[in-house]
């Protein structure tokens, strides 16, 4: 099946509601690590299930993994939430926020839960707010420890088509930390929001 | 008189939402950058009397416009209008020299009483 795009005026419109919404995300986690948090421009594109392992990839441009947390959202716009932290991710949350000494696999794995659904909860509830619709949340779980990128986001898994693919990251100054944050919504979630964007345009 | 406005954003829908939030009536010349770069380039070739910037844009960034600017020019009136509200990205562009920092999306009466503290209606 061949994906419809979303037009460049829509794409460059959900980009924006993406870059306030994770704006508010870095601002929770600036707060959270007390230290500042460096944004880059959000990247939205539409893409076929079979090549999202691709396009996040070279998205992403880091193949290695630490640690990948999952949380699906619903009800009106349904999806997942994929938060991808670096090998050095936890050590260094668990730095910034004071814990000494060695962490067990149980406590970093709480703490990296903790933050993935700190983040996801702003982003979304960022892009919610703008595009009138609200979203609930199943908690975060651990996807997968240590994977290549390929096999965490390998189409079989998913029963889709085709999905919206929205990525935006944080990370820190003048240390190794970095976590991309992927939200993935189905064709069907697609219409709400291409609709939702046309009349954002056309309020222009 | 006509205040020449450069809008540096590189989302040409944050752009336009801007510009919709202008106060009515105010007598400005407005250009476009879509980005750091043309941001640059812009304010070189134009010196505008008010640079409304961006700073989570691609390549060149809001706070590496700040920085150059500061560098090459003596007087330079930014306002940095952007998502990313950390205090301490206030507080970068406030030492970089920005005039004031106005949080995204817009607020249409927060955008005129700034415009009004620093003279620009």
């Amino acid at each position: 099946m061949t994906v419809e795009p979303l037009t460049e005026d829509q794409s460059d419109a959900l980009q924006e509601l993406a870059n306030i919404a994770m704006g508010r995300a870095g601002k929770s986690l600036s707060t959270l690590l007390d230290s500042f948090v460096i944004l880059s421009v959000p990247r939205v594109t539409v893409v076929d299930v079979g090549d999202v392992a691709d396009t996040v990839a070279r998205m992403a441009n880091a193949p290695e993994i630490g640690t990948a947390v999952r949380q699906a959202f619903f009800p009106t716009v349904r999806g997942e939430a994929i938060t991808i932290f670096g090998p050095e991710g936890c050590r260094e949350i668990a730095d910034l926020m004071g814990h000494e000494g060695e962490l067990g696999d149980s406590q970093e794995q709480e703490l990296l839960l903790d933050t993935a659904n700190i983040l996801v909860g702003a982003v979304l509830n960022g892009l919610g707010e703008q595009m009138e619709t609200e979203f609930k949340y199943t908690p975060p779980s651990i996807l997968a420890v240590r994977t290549p990128l390929q096999q965490l986001l390998n189409a079989e898994n998913l029963d889709w088509t085709c999905a919206l693919l929205i990525e935006v990251n944080f990370s820190l100054d003048e240390r190794g930390f970095t976590c991309h944050m992927l939200t993935l919504m189905p064709e069907n979630s697609l219409d709400y929001i291409r609709r939702t964007l046309d009349e954002m345009l056309e309020d222009l | 008189m006509t205040v020449s406005v450069l809008v540096a954003d590189d989302s040409k829908f944050a752009r336009r939402q801007l510009l919709r939030t202008l106060p009515e009536g105010w007598d400005a010349d407005v250009r476009h950058a879509k980005d750091g770069q043309e941001a640059l380039d812009g304010f070189r070739e134009r010196q505008p009397d008010l640079l409304f910037l961006d700073l989570t844009m691609p390549d060149v960034d809001g706070f590496q416009v700040l920085e150059t600017l500061s560098q090459e020019f003596e007087h330079y009136n930014v306002i940095v209008i952007s998502a990313d509200v950390q205090p301490k990205a206030v507080e970068r562009a406030t030492e970089l020299g920005a005039l004031a920092f106005i949080k995204k999306p817009v607020d249409g009466e927060e955008l005129t009483n700034v415009l009004g503290q620093h003279g620009f209606l």
